[in-house]
């Protein structure tokens, strides 16, 4: 049967693209990803068997970026908290004061990566009168900053340090790996919040878990870990402050036909020799 | 007074001779009998722009956190009986959603701005129809008739003030109008659904979820049905609940305090 396999639709990292398997499939030409990230694929490996690969870039970003608002807001807002207060069977009384959240119009924003993903937040946060910092590999047009109102950070430091949110929106690559650890932990607010809709790995887990911990910082919100789903014993999953979501990201009814058409165009494409249209070259 | 506390009925009147100014937290006043207060020559006072935004900002994270099921995607992320997550475990998309929203004040029109950002269309329905630039800053369409809005909308948002007009808006006959994917938010007050209907609307799958700041009564007894249901998102009546938003209400309401005792004109003075 191997040799009948032309085309793979990787759906959540499976089946685990090793080596083994592409030796197994001779008359193998394209993987196409569901999702626009590639970290748990090695491309030049992939490359080396003169396979393609294509990713879903286009499908994701609104999705994603609606994922980092909604956790934004539902951490300000403390709502997976209140809401066990609201349907708690005991009428304990909470004390109001306990339950206050942060205000979240007018307040500042840090987006770390600013790619379609990272500017589809800053569109919607600047809806909300929010002021905009942004860090990126690349600074963006004038014009494109002027759209939603943000300022360029050239270093990551200066917009840790006026953040009150800092939502993480990068690729994860060998540069961007535990980007954010214990020193950048030590120079957000005490007040902020650190919101990860990017890969579990960009964080160093540790240093965070020590920082929600110790009140270096507000609370944190997470889309993604490192692993997913984390052991059932892990001490990030025991905090007050903390929401985590099971990599929601894109998972909706409409994201996910669109990924799936996206995928079947960059498949028959290769199976008829025509360019991808979403082609990931090993870089 | 906070949250309705204390009631201000005949006999506190009575009894309190020298009262003059009644300062409320918040911009909803139906709690009051404003007709017998005035009677005692006893001033009332609100905060009515200081819970817009964060009102606005509460609708948005309720219908987001409600869309993509995020309370029960962090029970599920937390749990201890969790092995993996599944695949096929799915929300609404928000972005590109057609949004109704009853009640197009400075609440609800704080909400179209939001909700605008996220792509989504944007329908309203109010007493009184809005100017045209006002409309077309938010790309927002008016629909005269409540039913046309209620059958377009992906999400229905409820930002009217509680008035006998208001009361039981939305019963039996408008859940049975809007889409069986639709999700109902309410920010405004309780008493503004038929409860009961909408329990019987949740059951039986007429419309999809509900995402509730405000309930009747505030808070629900605990063996009440909507406790119960799995696509229900209940929050204390938090929609002005920020420490900053605090600060000022609290500000504003001494202000008009202060204003009352010393004979001025009151600052947000409710006639």
């Amino acid at each position: 049967i191997g040799e009948k396999v032309q085309a793979i639709y990787l759906w959540w990292h499976k089946p685990v693209i090793n080596k083994e398997l592409l030796q197994s499939l001779p008359n193998l030409k394209v993987i196409a990803n569901s999702g626009v990230g590639m970290d748990h694929l090695d491309l030049k490996l992939v490359a080396s068997f003169g396979v393609k690969m294509a990713n879903a870039p286009r499908a994701v970003s609104s999705t994603t970026a609606d994922t980092g608002m909604a956790l934004l807001l539902a951490s300000a807002r403390r709502l997976v908290e209140v809401h066990n207060i609201s349907i708690s069977p005991s009428m304990e009384k909470y004390c109001e004061a306990d339950i206050l959240g942060v205000k979240v119009t007018g307040a500042t924003l840090g987006i770390i990566g600013m790619g379609s993903i990272g500017y589809k937040i800053a569109l919607r946060a600047k809806a909300f009168e929010m002021n905009i910092l942004y860090h990126n590999r690349t600074r963006r047009k004038v014009q494109e900053e002027q759209a939603v109102g943000a300022t360029y950070c050239k270093k990551i430091d200066s917009l840790l340090q006026q953040a009150d949110f800092v939502m993480l929106v990068v690729s994860l690559t060998p540069q961007t790996h535990k980007l954010i650890g214990k020193r950048e932990l030590e120079l957000m607010k005490p007040t902020a919040t650190l919101i990860n809709i990017s890969r579990g790995a960009v964080v160093d887990q540790e240093a965070l878990l020590a920082a929600l911990q110790t009140g270096v910082i507000r609370a944190a919100a997470l889309d993604v870990t490192s692993p997913e789903p984390l052991p059932r014993d892990h001490p990030l999953l025991k905090l007050k402050n903390i929401i985590i979501t099971p990599h929601l990201g894109i998972k909706t009814d409409k994201a996910t036909y669109m990924i799936t058409e996206e995928a079947v165009e960059n498949i028959l494409a290769a199976l008829n020799g025509l360019p991808l249209p979403s082609e990931v070259l090993p870089s | 007074m906070w949250f309705h506390r204390p009631p201000i009925n005949e006999e506190l009147l009575q009894s309190l001779p020298n009262l003059k100014v009644v300062a409320s937290c918040g911009v909803g006043i139906d709690h009051l009998d404003l007709k017998l207060i005035s009677s005692y020559g006893v001033k009332v006072s609100n905060t009515p722009f200081a819970v817009s935004t964060d009102t606005a900002d509460m609708g948005m994270a309720l219908l987001l956190a409600s869309a993509r099921r995020l309370v029960e995607g962090h029970e599920m992320a937390v749990s201890p009986d969790t092995e993996y997550f599944p695949a096929d475990w799915l929300g609404v998309e928000v972005s590109g959603a057609t949004l109704g929203i009853l009640g197009m004040g400075t609440i609800g029109y704080k909400v179209a701005e939001r909700a605008k950002a996220f792509e989504m269309k944007i329908l309203y329905h109010n007493r009184n129809q809005r100017k045209k630039e006002e409309e077309s800053a938010v790309g927002a369409v008016y629909c005269k008739k409540i039913d046309d809005l209620l059958q377009q909308s992906d999400f229905v948002l409820l930002a009217v003030t509680l008035t006998p007009q208001t009361h039981k808006l939305i019963g039996k006959r408008e859940l049975e109008l809007m889409k069986p994917t639709a999700t109902l938010i309410n920010i405004s007050r309780g008493l503004v659904v038929d409860q009961d209907a909408l329990v019987e609307a949740l059951q039986n799958k007429v419309i999809k979820a509900a995402a509730l700041d405000v309930t009747y009564p505030e808070p629900l007894p605990r063996d009440h049905p909507l406790l119960k249901l799995k696509n229900v998102l209940i929050t204390p009546h938090i929609g002005s609940a920020t420490k900053k938003t605090r600060w000022v209400m609290m500000e504003e309401m001494a202000e008009s305090i202060e204003a009352g005792l010393a004979g001025l004109p009151i600052p947000r003075e409710v006639l």
